[in-house]
């Protein structure tokens, strides 16, 4: 059903202008969002995950600015489902060193949380990804963001016929939400990283597995309320040590990558991510809109640290739906 | 060990009198349900008051349409409103409640995507990507989305329980729909996850805590081909989750299929010594209900 949902929002949604007529009114409240100047994102090289990876963590934070001294801070992994034999979660290693390295730099408190869109079963979860063993040694508190107590949510852009959005407390008792994706494709959006990763901040026990009400309101739109409503600051890891590439999110191949990238505005950092794979961000519908009001699309407006993008640049394979993506612009 | 197990899920009660998913969280109506259905199901020892401030906390969320909310902030009708139904069933004194209820659940129904969505799949060439038949009715877990299987099998569950009971045109018509719609969400080979075997032609896997609560809604069919090919299905990934949760959907299951779940019993003891099911409410009282082996619940 999932294929067939989002193949038709996201086909309703292409027509909507059309429907709409001439109606150009911001889908955002205008003095809710001020876009930097600039954003920085910065871009480390990490080939393996048994290497050690602390201190490239603690760089890329440090090359960013983040101040986290006293903060609590919310880890938001990609754990959607899990396969054995595939790729589609953030490696615990890359959990563990931000662990380790949040602590390191002063936090006040460090806890990982996720709402899985597929399944209900936290232990089997945990357990498989070998998210569980670094939980239990960094005696770090794991929550459920499905079964999390909620609260209405008011939304701050208009992108879909939601009212309000529930969200996790948790969100409310955090200072910063670092949404830490896999470097993956899409085949449905064209690439899932930092904005996407939060579809797992809305709760299940509120909105099922999956988290369907989601892809009929147009995953793209969701994508562009969830992202503007959210309650408190953010920043981004995204694991690309290995990605996945093709039939993204869950059935692609594995993608040696060799990178992890940082940034505190999360459509900068997702416009640079699809660069590094080839992929024209201007071309990603939510990655366009977002960078409208959200934050930096434009690659004259983000300041690149660390490693050069093109050193590191790979190609990623799409299905056929998104080919249109392979040609960069910019 | 079902001492320690009740303990456990004894010492989550609120002072409200419901259960939230974990320690310190609001009650809802998913954990107090499967809560109050443990604990009434080991009779006595569990101490009735608990078992009554819990009903009480259920009885107090019903709205005046029937239906059950989450919890106490969000208010409206939900899906849960089947699992209250199974858990009240069992006290004769709320049958009244359970029968207005069962007439909500009856009127609920998930949604088809419209014509415009079809023909814009037609027009695309993408019409024939998924073989789901969107024709198909059942429930959703939220109003005015797609019908998937964990919704419609706690449906037809609660309807088949209180079947005897309840007077309704519509009624055999919706439980007929509701299983082929669970029938048609099959994964090859058996088993089910939320709802949906393909996904660009790539087969997708089951689930074995969802294909458990879809053979429970299916257990009046026990001798359909599909119904066994499941059964090896949900032993085989019960088996590889290997989690506190999967095992009691098993041993829950299998028991209402008539099956020895002694293997599966034992299991469930290992990950509550392991893991302690992570504090869970819900994995908690499914495991005691299995455990305990005195009342099923979900029987039919």
């Amino acid at each position: 059903m999932r294929r067939r949902d989002l193949l038709k929002y996201s086909a309703l949604g292409a027509l909507y202008p059309v429907v709409a007529g001439c109606d150009r009114s911001p889908k955002w409240q205008r003095d809710a969002f001020r876009k930097k100047a600039n954003s920085r994102v910065a871009i480390l090289s990490a080939t393996r995950y048994d290497q050690p990876l602390k201190d490239t963590i603690v760089r890329g934070i440090e090359l960013c600015g983040l101040d986290v001294k006293g903060k609590r801070i919310l880890l938001k992994p990609n754990l959607v489902e899990f396969d054995p034999k595939g790729v589609i979660n953030t490696n615990p290693a890359v959990i563990e060193a931000a662990i380790d390295s949040f602590r390191g730099l002063g936090a006040a408190q460090v806890i990982v949380a996720e709402g899985p869109g597929h399944r209900r079963d936290n232990e089997y979860l945990l357990s498989a990804s070998g998210l569980f063993d670094v939980i239990k040694e960094h005696r770090v508190r794991y929550v459920d963001l499905n079964t999390d107590d909620v609260r209405a949510t008011p939304l701050r852009s208009r992108f879909t016929d939601l009212k309000q959005l529930y969200l996790p407390e948790s969100l409310y008792n955090a200072d910063l939400l670092v949404s830490m994706p896999k470097l993956k494709t899409h085949h449905w959006v064209g690439v899932t990283l930092s904005l996407k990763n939060m579809f797992g901040v809305v709760p299940g026990v509120v909105y099922g597995w999956p988290k369907n009400i989601l892809h009929w309101q147009g995953i793209n739109n969701s994508i562009l309320d969830i992202n503007s409503s959210l309650p408190l600051p953010q920043f981004a890891i995204v694991d690309g040590i290995v990605g996945m590439e093709g039939n993204g999110p869950l059935q692609g191949q594995a993608k040696n990558s060799g990178v992890l990238i940082f940034g505190d505005d999360l459509v900068a950092v997702d416009a640079t991510a699809a660069r590094l794979m080839t992929l024209e961000p201007q071309k990603i519908d939510y990655l366009a809109k977002a960078g409208e009001f959200l934050g930096n699309l434009n690659q004259e407006k983000i300041q690149q640290v660390g490693e050069r993008l093109d050193k590191l640049r790979q190609d990623f394979a799409v299905i056929d739906d998104f080919q249109k993506l392979k040609k960069l612009t910019s | 060990m079902i001492d320690q197990v009740t303990n456990a899920l004894i010492a989550l009660q609120n002072p409200d009198g419901g259960w939230g998913a974990i320690q310190g969280r609001r009650s809802n109506t998913e954990s107090t349900s499967l809560a109050v259905s443990a604990l009434k199901s080991l009779g006595e020892q569990s101490g009735s008051d608990r078992v009554l401030r819990g009903t009480i906390w259920l009885t107090e969320r019903q709205n005046p349409d029937g239906g059950w909310r989450l919890n106490d902030v969000a208010t409206a009708g939900s899906w849960t409103t089947a699992l209250a139904i199974i858990t009240l069933s069992a006290f004769p004194e709320q049958q009244k409640r359970v029968l207005n209820a069962s007439r909500w659940l009856l009127v609920q129904e998930g949604s088809k995507p419209g014509i415009l969505a079809e023909l814009i799949l037609w027009a695309t060439g993408k019409s024939n990507v998924n073989r789901l038949n969107h024709d198909l009715v059942g429930w959703s877990w939220v109003p005015h989305s797609f019908s998937w299987v964990e919704p419609t099998s706690y449906a037809l569950t609660a309807l088949k329980k209180v079947r005897s009971s309840l007077t309704a045109e519509n009624l055999n018509g919706r439980i007929q729909q509701g299983e082929a719609l669970i029938y048609d969400r099959m994964c090859k080979g058996g088993g089910w996850n939320y709802g949906n075997s393909k996904v660009l032609d790539y087969a997708l896997w089951p689930y074995p805590d969802i294909t458990a609560v879809a053979l429970i809604a299916l257990q009046d069919r026990a001798g359909d081909q599909a119904n066994q090919e499941s059964l090896q299905a949900l032993q085989k990934t019960a088996d590889e989750a290997n989690s506190g949760l999967a095992a009691s959907w098993a041993a829950l299951c299998l028991s209402v299929y008539g099956q020895d779940t002694s293997n599966w019993q034992k299991r469930v003891e290992k990950r509550f010594r392991e893991t302690g099911f992570l504090g869970e409410t819900k994995t908690l009282a499914l495991a005691l209900l299995a455990l305990s082996g005195k009342s099923n619940p979900f029987r039919i």
